[in-house]
């Protein structure tokens, strides 16, 4: 059912807005498999615990996103995770409509996990401190794609993510996330982001 | 706070080299432009002789964005007392007009400039950014399109810039798959190469556009241009990636002979070799780099049982 969002799945999404804020950037939304296929389609949240940022620039690509999603789908499988949906800020600060590339992109992932959901980033609600959650929140109701309200209870604990989101971003954090796109220029990036990680946890 | 200076052990000269190879590189590291810019210029105008007034005016965009206004118009009025009728400052007068967006004050002094030099391309393309920040998608394609038609050569920016407004829009478009988009951003491309032959980045983008708009005829096309990209620059891996992809989609269309099939099997199969050592070679020493050799490895052979 619903997406519920860890401090570190939201803060490095906010990370990789604010480290191309010229740019669209994009990423997927990765979830622990769920151990039982019953649980699946009972009401039961599905716990976001990371993303991957993907691109920034050019989004509507095809070659480099499957490369992407394959490459992804393969670690998630030796992991245990799933890939559980998919988040897009568009180029322009006014601008967070959901448009028809994030939904290609989410019903591709919706073929492997069915309760897929779109996050969008709303650019202009972007503050260092971060006292409100800025994402909308899309699933996938009778063919169609529908937004939620987003309160609190669409984070694990909105609290933390708001306190380290904000430490985060004030101490420039974001200008050493690394993204597919960072990745491809040098394979040695790390789109993981291991050091990230580290720094969210230290936080908690 | 401390300075750029002590924080880094560096002199005013290594920070005005750095602003020089951020401007030559023409990157958009804003922040660190106006951290080491805003420095120089404060403590250091004097001894930076002529090259302190095209830092003014980096520095002064770089403010730009990061909302300093207050930066922004220091900057430009040591630029409008040293230049006071120059079009290049009025630009920036504009530039400063668009980021307070008071777009129609901005569009004033773009039609001033052109009116007094109607080829003044920095003007037009001013007109047509704020015709994009607006939204307004369509127009500025249209405004560019008229203009390319008024030329008599195509000179690079323009290229550039369509490709990105249109690869831009097919983001924002109702219609995802948009072929008359993906087409035109594929002319610029085509023209783009033809001008810089020996430029492998726009033979990779070039290949990604044409295996994004699919069909057997684009893959293979996308194959040979991804293959050319390799050619002019071996350690490009979105080409090395895009080569084993539309290698490995040819190899497994129903449409294809068996000899079409056989050399793409081949292809796909060198191409994944190179990424494997490619990956190997990155992974050598660190823990988690090994897992993603391993991920590579396993999605490489997991697409080969797709091929046959």
């Amino acid at each position: 059912m619903p997406i519920q969002l860890t401090s570190q799945a939201y803060c490095k999404m906010l990370l990789h807005a604010a480290k191309y804020p010229h740019c669209a950037v994009n990423g997927l939304l990765i979830a622990e498999k769920p151990k039982d296929k019953k649980k699946e389609s009972q009401n039961h949240t599905v716990l976001c615990v990371d993303c991957v940022p993907l691109f920034h620039g050019t989004l509507a690509l095809a070659p480099m996103l499957e490369v992407a999603l394959t490459l992804i789908d393969t670690w998630c499988k030796e992991n245990n995770y799933v890939i559980s949906g998919y988040y897009q800020a568009n180029e322009r600060t006014k601008d967070s409509r959901l448009n028809q590339f994030a939904e290609k992109v989410a019903a591709r992932i919706s073929d492997n996990f069915n309760e897929a959901a779109i996050v969008m980033v709303d650019n202009s609600r972007l503050t260092i401190s971060c006292f409100e959650p800025i994402v909308i929140i899309y699933d996938h109701h009778e063919n169609k794609w529908k937004s939620r309200e987003v309160t609190v209870d669409a984070f694990e604990d909105w609290h933390e993510a708001q306190k380290i989101t904000s430490a985060l971003l004030e101490s420039r954090c974001y200008e050493n996330l690394i993204d597919f796109d960072n990745h491809l220029d040098d394979l040695r990036n790390d789109w993981t982001n291991p050091v990230i990680n580290k720094s969210v946890l230290d936080l908690c | 706070m401390a300075s750029v200076s002590e924080m880094y052990d560096v002199g005013w000269e290594e920070m005005r080299d750095k602003l020089r190879k951020w401007r030559e590189d023409n990157f958009r590291n804003s922040e660190q432009i106006v951290d080491v810019g805003e420095e120089l210029i404060c403590e250091h105008a004097s001894k930076l002789g002529d090259d302190v007034w095209i830092i003014y005016e980096q520095v002064m965009i770089a403010a730009l964005d990061c909302r300093r206004d207050d930066l922004a118009l220091t900057c430009l009025q040591e630029l409008r007392k040293q230049f006071p009728d120059s079009h290049r400052v009025k630009r920036l007068t504009g530039m400063r007009l668009e980021a307070l967006e008071r777009y129609e004050e901005a569009n004033k002094h773009y039609d001033a400039i052109l009116q007094e030099d109607p080829t003044n391309t920095a003007a037009r393309k001013r007109k047509i950014s704020i015709l994009k920040a607006q939204g307004k998608s369509a127009e500025a394609i249209r405004e560019l399109n008229e203009y390319l038609e008024h030329l008599c050569h195509y000179c690079c920016w323009k290229c550039q810039f369509i490709l990105a407004l249109f690869l831009e829009t097919l983001c924002a478009n109702i219609l995802l798959y948009n072929f008359h988009s993906y087409g035109k951003a594929a002319f610029c491309l085509e023209e783009l190469m033809m001008t810089n032959p020996h430029n492998h980045l726009y033979c990779e983008q070039y290949a990604e556009v044409k295996y994004t708009q699919g069909g057997l005829e684009n893959l293979e096309l996308s194959r040979k241009y991804f293959a050319q990209a390799l050619r002019l620059n071996n350690r490009n891996m979105r080409a090395l990636f895009g080569l084993y992809m539309s290698a490995s989609h040819i190899a497994a269309s129903p449409k294809v002979s068996a000899k079409v099939k056989k050399d793409n099997v081949k292809y796909a199969a060198w191409a994944a070799s190179q990424i494997n050592r490619a990956y190997k070679l990155a992974g050598r020493g660190t823990k988690e780099n090994k897992c993603s050799v391993k991920a590579v490895e396993e999605m490489l052979e997991s697409m080969q049982i797709t091929m046959s």
